[in-house]
């Protein structure tokens, strides 16, 4: 063999890939025992990376207040508080 | 340009060795080769490390959801795509199978090898008929001798042949070089000229072989 012109004839023939066509093919294939072997992903929540753990006692109107600013702005507790550390270290 | 599936719900049986001879040869031959590597072992992944040929795309981590689309976008004018899949009977290979333009199903001269191969061979039928348009394939025997036909060979091929399957010939001959070309990468040209890499066969043997599985695959491509 030598050389790409030969290659260059080369064609695929055109096939459909239509939401119905893959059905078929799927089922054709569970019919022969070809069936969907993906993987399963582990069920739950992600872990998360925040694992230390702070137990401040703060007087509940601010306790109230960081709860109530968390739920706005859509973020936890933890988050919160690592904002406002930051500007805290920001501010020093 | 076409789409080259390696499909057979057993494993072991050359379906990456396969692919990355007809990659790295039609990559030779001035043609762009995406090489999609569906196997969870990663044998291709594993290869390319070592270094690709030139001309020679792998992409890799291909699952069921993202096999058809994936085929489609590296599918195009002066590019050959070769699917790698894994050796199991899944809807990864059924979907695969669906996009392709030659399915190769390579089986060594065992009972047991032609007796899961068959599934892969009665799949692409069903696939025919469901789709309503034919699906190119093929049996290549692989890990054959080299010395002697073994009767065990001379009887499956008589009895594909008997069943009006294709068989391609040659078949892949069991060579140290096949099997080193995924501890150094790249093909068989460079490991031939390369004097650091140390294989126990005759590269110049494994090369000729290659270069005729390879147009034996052309000519089915035409």
């Amino acid at each position: 063999m030598s050389g790409s012109n030969r290659l260059a004839g080369l064609k695929a023939r055109p096939k459909d890939t239509t939401v119905e066509e893959v059905r078929r093919v799927d089922e054709v294939g569970e019919a022969r025992g070809f069936l969907d072997r993906t993987p399963r992903k582990k069920p739950g929540r992600k872990p998360s990376p925040r694992t230390w753990q702070l137990h401040p006692k703060v007087f509940p109107r601010v306790g109230e207040a960081i709860a109530a600013e968390a739920e706005r702005l859509g973020i936890t507790q933890g988050q919160l508080i690592e904002l406002l550390w930051e500007k805290y270290e920001a501010s020093n | 340009m076409p789409v080259i599936v390696m499909a057979s719900p057993k494993g072991g049986v050359g379906k990456s060795t396969c692919a990355v001879l007809l990659a790295s040869e039609f990559a030779r031959m001035g043609v762009d080769v995406t090489v999609l590597d569906c196997d969870p072992n990663k044998s291709l992944t594993r290869w390319a490390s070592h270094g690709v040929p030139t001309g020679v795309t792998l992409k890799s981590e291909i699952g069921r959801s993202e096999i058809v689309p994936t085929i489609r976008s590296a599918d195009g004018d002066g590019k050959i795509v070769i699917v790698d899949l894994e050796g199991v009977a899944s809807q990864l290979v059924s979907r695969a199978i669906s996009q392709a333009d030659l399915v190769i199903v390579p089986m060594q001269p065992t009972a047991l090898d032609a007796e899961i191969g068959s599934e892969a061979l009665a799949l692409v039928r069903e696939e025919e008929e469901a789709l309503g348009r034919s699906i190119r394939h093929a049996v290549v025997l692989t890990k054959t001798s080299a010395a002697v036909k073994s009767r065990v060979q001379k009887e499956l091929e008589g009895q594909l042949s008997g069943a009006g399957i294709d068989v391609i010939e040659p078949s892949l001959v069991a060579r140290a070089a096949f099997s080193e070309l995924f501890a150094y990468g790249g093909d068989l040209t460079a490991m031939m000229n390369d004097p650091e890499m140390v294989t126990g066969g005759k590269v110049d043997k494994a090369l000729i072989n290659a270069q005729a599985f390879t147009e034996a695959v052309y000519e089915r491509l035409k």
